[in-house]
């Protein structure tokens, strides 16, 4: 195995570092208001193989936000422009915006300072984070935290990439044909590859942080008519994170094979067995959105008041983490897609606990909707990108793991579907419903598969509904972290999947989700 | 600091004998964002921003060297403030290792661009007076709420002033202007509470009807909490113009060349858009002059002028969406690939539309709609519906449950409405919009229904 290393701070960006704190003093015109920047450059290499076509592209981005909290609202004034005396003046001009606008703001005055060090290291455990920062560092002493990686990803040349998806073509093409697909029934196959380099900066009165992740995935995607099977490998690491077994290709290949003889699932309750994948949906859709502060702060959260309440909403088996701080995935050395060393608000990562054997704890926050809500700050302040607001978003989302195998859970089955290709979900904090949503499900008989795949009432998507205690009191058996094995768990935490989340319908985000194989019982799938 | 100017960006590229054309896109976006909430019994705004943003995006097409009938594309945002020599050298060597069939930007226009309005004029002039025009409006609506708790509020404003230059000497300059609204009510009785959230986009703020938003997400929110569960069946189901824009939209696909060249499912010349339609027939327009829509330009990104042209007529596939790639591929004529999609209006009213069955449930809102544009299906949790009666007149409103669709299957006894309504969607970093600009309401058959 190769030696594992961290990213360093890229020097080109060390002189805008130097001068970022300069804008603090501009912006900090009144005692009682709080200034911090945030900072995020994304270099990447974005690349496709397909049976007729081959892309490359590169692309940088880059922006910086200029933000005021005032002690009612959250101000920002955000720009690509890095030149320092367009910086100046903006920030001059931004914060006399806020001045003229002071007496026309309505509501408490929520005064809120910068948290010194202490205060954002409380709590924080993860070795990780932990040795790098230096020993008391100050509010002028720059902090980076740099992801390992085995094999940089900025070594490989674009050819050797192209030169690897045309392997992995190849490889699903044959595959194709082992898997009894003609090779005209595999009209179209891809396999696709990102390389990124994510840097970003937060520096406010207390704090001067950086951190350089590096965002590697691979996908491949084969069709035949109008079904499709999809593949990702990912996480934030090296290229050691994105190298496709065979193993999952013939699986794609095998389901793709099953879907052209698809039967339609009549509408009802069954039994399902849920891979980490859709586990992992259920999570995010259940109680990670409703646990997000500003949706509770929002007054638009059932969660807010059934954690007050302590109104239990799932059976012992309904625990739900969110975890920026996932340095390890299941024990692969990559992080979970959702990761990172501090949130866009400079608040540390660290692991929360959403719903403890159903009952709620305190929500995720972002800074506006912990001050409003009286909660302690989490490291859940993302956006989109610089150009985007901040909300209070998820990470990696995951239920806590349980005791089975999956051999186990497959005859504790017995009769109904096992569901491995998660397609979609969507949140309904107040009203509690749930959306899940599965591409297809294969039937199980006396805890063996009978070859038999369904697809949904209209040939689609199968839609897993109902209200979320319902769903969460469903849950009848987890598995093992390593689930094939019987032998005890090695590693911390459960697999995390590539994904991506929508606040309700718009402000798209990298989100992990993942934990074990999940059986549920008696639950609407339609 | 700007190292380099435009002229001297296309100077290089027309003196590079290895590459065969280009396009520039000069962007600016001026946004401005609030978040509303209530504080202490009052409208607060929780977040205030602006952002701006510039950007050059470079799109190179280069030589392969032997290989005639194989061209390479790339394209890269190039930064004024970092040399423009290595950002070129990195751009070139990514697009001398991609690899397609050979085919040409559209040749210079011989007459001028039909001019296109795509942008608000009072948006455009100032946009921060528009900001605060929305706010007094959007306070002004919620103020009037009576029987529901406001939660929260969004109202974005966006300006995109775009200039595309092509190798062929083509220069085109348009504005576009992006709305965004949202308001979430709530509503509490006998024990439970729940909420509705009404979101819209549009382009023109004559457009954006915040007064409606607000009345009908408060209305609705006290509705959410007197429904029943979902029946399972199969229902003649009513859906909107929210639904209808991401149908249509996504079933483009099968209407496109690069469906046909890439071998996807697709539909050609002749063909039925629905397999047995025996209701209304549908007649779609690809509309890019739509005033106001969410496509609205004059030109395409490969320099093709754009002009409406109907791909559908009384259900019959009369043309495709063809861009200069794929129908230099195709062998195909080159005709609209940007635009609204345009639907003809029905002759029944919605409420005609309900009365003709014995039963309709119509959508109001889709929990998460998610739609397949190769297998034309679709499906959602139900967030809010009603079930109407014809016989009792009775209304009930559910709420639950999961629709599964198919276009090709449940658009077979379609029902128009004459009532029409123009929708957009768009989306942050993508520049062109989806567009919908037809019947409000659709009546589908026989949809399949989970309790």
């Amino acid at each position: 195995m190769a030696h594992a290393q961290r990213i360093e701070f890229s020097k080109d960006l060390e002189s805008l570092r130097s001068f970022l704190p300069s804008l603090l003093g501009v912006m900090g015109r009144s005692p009682d208001w709080y200034p911090s920047i945030w900072f995020e450059r994304k270099l990447r290499r974005a690349f496709s193989a397909s049976l007729k076509n081959t892309d490359v592209t590169h692309s940088r981005t880059a922006g910086l936000v200029l933000r005021i909290y005032d002690g009612r609202t959250l101000h920002e004034f955000a720009t690509e422009s890095l030149e320092p005396g367009f910086l100046i003046e903006s920030a001059r001009r931004f914060s006399d915006r806020i001045l003229n606008a002071r007496g026309t703001a309505v509501g408490p005055i929520r005064t809120y300072m910068a948290p010194s060090w202490t205060e954002r290291l409380r709590g924080i455990s993860e070795r990780e984070i932990l040795e790098q920062i230096p020993s008391s560092p100050g509010a002028d002493t720059p902090v980076h935290f740099g992801i390992k990686y085995q094999k940089d990803p900025r070594k490989l040349a674009d050819s050797d990439v192209i030169g690897q998806l045309k392997e992995t073509l190849g490889r699903m093409r044959r595959t194709a044909q082992r898997a009894g697909l003609a090779e005209s029934e595999l009209n179209y196959a891809a396999a696709r590859a990102g390389l990124a380099l994510e840097e970003s900066m937060f520096i406010d009165r207390e704090v001067n942080l950086s951190q350089s992740l590096f965002r590697v995935s691979v996908t491949a995607v084969a069709m035949s008519g109008s079904n499709r099977t999809v593949h990702q490998e990912g996480g934030l690491g090296g290229l050691e994170a994105i190298e496709i077994p065979d193993q999952p290709i013939q699986d794609m290949m095998s389901d793709l094979h099953a879907l052209k003889a698809a039967a339609r699932i009549r509408p009802g309750r069954y039994r399902v067995l849920c891979s980490p994948d859709i586990s992992g949906v259920l999570a995010h859709e259940a109680f990670g959105h409703a646990q997000e502060g500003d949706t509770c702060a929002r007054g638009r959260s059932k969660a807010w008041e059934l954690h007050q309440a302590g109104t239990r909403v799932g059976n012992e088996h309904a625990t739900i983490l969110n975890n920026p701080a996932l340095f390890e995935n299941a024990g692969k050395p990559w992080a979970a897609w959702g990761s990172y060393f501090f949130d866009e608000e400079g608040w540390i990562s660290n692991s929360q606990m959403l719903l403890d054997r159903g009952l709620l704890r305190a929500p995720m926050t972002n800074l506006t909707s912990a001050i409003r809500l009286g909660v302690p700050r989490t490291a859940n302040g993302k956006r989109e990108s610089w150009a985007n607001g901040v909300y209070t978003r998820q990470t990696n989302t995951y239920f806590s793991a349980g005791d089975k195998t999956f051999q186990d859970l497959l005859q504790q089955l017995g009769d109904g579907f096992v569901a491995t290709q998660s397609a979609g979900g969507m949140e309904d904090p107040k009203g509690m419903g749930i959306q899940v949503g599965i591409a297809w499900l294969k039937e199980v008989r006396n805890g063996e598969y009978t070859g038999r795949v369904f697809r949904g009432p209209a040939g689609g998507d199968i839609n897993l509904t109902g209200f979320v205690p319902d769903v969460l009191n469903a849950i009848e058996a987890k598995s093992k972290i390593e689930w094939d094995t019987e032998e005890p768990d090695s590693a911390r935490h459960p697999w995390n999947d590539t994904g991506g989340c929508g606040k309700y319908h718009k402000e798209f985000v990298h989100a992990g989700c993942g934990g074990p194989w999940m059986l549920l019982n008696g639950v609407s799938l339609g | 600091m700007r190292l380099w100017n435009l002229q001297e960006l296309k100077n290089i590229l027309n003196a590079a004998p290895v590459i065969k054309g280009w396009v520039i896109t000069q962007e600016s976006l001026n946004r401005r964002e609030r978040y509303f909430l209530m504080d202490s019994g009052r409208l607060a705004i929780d977040q205030d921003r602006e952002a701006r943003d510039f950007s050059i995006r470079l799109r190179v097409f280069v030589r392969l060297g032997a290989q005639q009938d194989r061209q390479g594309e790339s394209s890269i945002k190039l930064h004024g403030d970092q040399p423009l020599e290595p950002q070129l050298k990195a751009l070139l060597e990514a697009a001398s290792l991609a690899d397609q069939a050979i085919w040409e930007l559209a040749p210079s226009p011989v007459a001028a661009l039909a001019p296109v309005q795509g942008h608000d004029p009072a948006i455009a002039e100032d946009i921060h007076a528009a900001m605060e025009r929305l706010t007094t409006r959007l306070a002004g609506a919620i103020a009037v709420v009576q029987g529901a708790q406001f939660n929260s509020a969004e109202l974005f404003v966006g300006l995109h002033e775009r200039e595309q230059h092509f190798s062929n000497g083509l220069t085109h300059r348009s504005l576009q202007t992006r709305i965004y609204s949202e308001a979430a009510f709530s509503a509490t009785g006998s024990g439970i509470s729940d909420e509705y959230l009404e979101t819209r986009w549009s382009s023109l703020e004559k457009d954006l009807p915040i007064e409606e938003l607000v009345r009908e997400s408060a209305e609705r929110a006290r509705h959410m909490i007197q429904v029943a569960p979902a029946v399972a069946g199969t229902f003649p189901v009513m859906v909107d113009s929210e639904v209808l824009l991401a149908l249509f939209n996504g079933h483009l696909a099968q209407l496109s060349g690069a469906n046909h060249y890439h071998e996807l499912p697709c539909l050609k010349i002749g063909d039925p858009l629905i397999p047995s339609a025996r209701g209304d027939l549908i007649t779609l327009h690809l509309d890019p002059a739509l005033e106001g829509g969410a496509d609205t330009v004059a030109v395409s990104g490969d320099g093709t002028p754009q002009m409406r042209r109907t791909l559908v007529r009384n259900n019959r596939v009369e043309a495709l969406v063809m861009d200069q790639q794929h129908g230099q591929y195709l062998g195909l004529p080159v005709g609209v690939s940007r635009g609204s999609v345009v639907i003809d209006p029905g002759t029944r009213s919605k409420q005609e539309l309900i009365e003709s069955r014995p039963r309709v449930l119509e959508i109001l809102q889709l929990s998460g709609l998610f739609t397949d544009e190769n297998s034309g299906t679709f499906g959602s949790e139900i967030r809010l519906a009603r079930l109407h009666e014809r016989e009792s007149g009775r209304i009930t409103y559910i709420k639950g449950g999961s629709i599964s669709g198919s276009i090709q299957e449940n658009f077979a006894d379609l029902g128009l409405s004459r009532e029409t309504i123009r929708r957009c969607h768009f989306e942050n970093g993508v520049p062109s919009g989806s567009g919908y600009s037809g019947p409000a309401w659709v009546l589908l058959s026989d949809v399949s229904i989970s309790g």
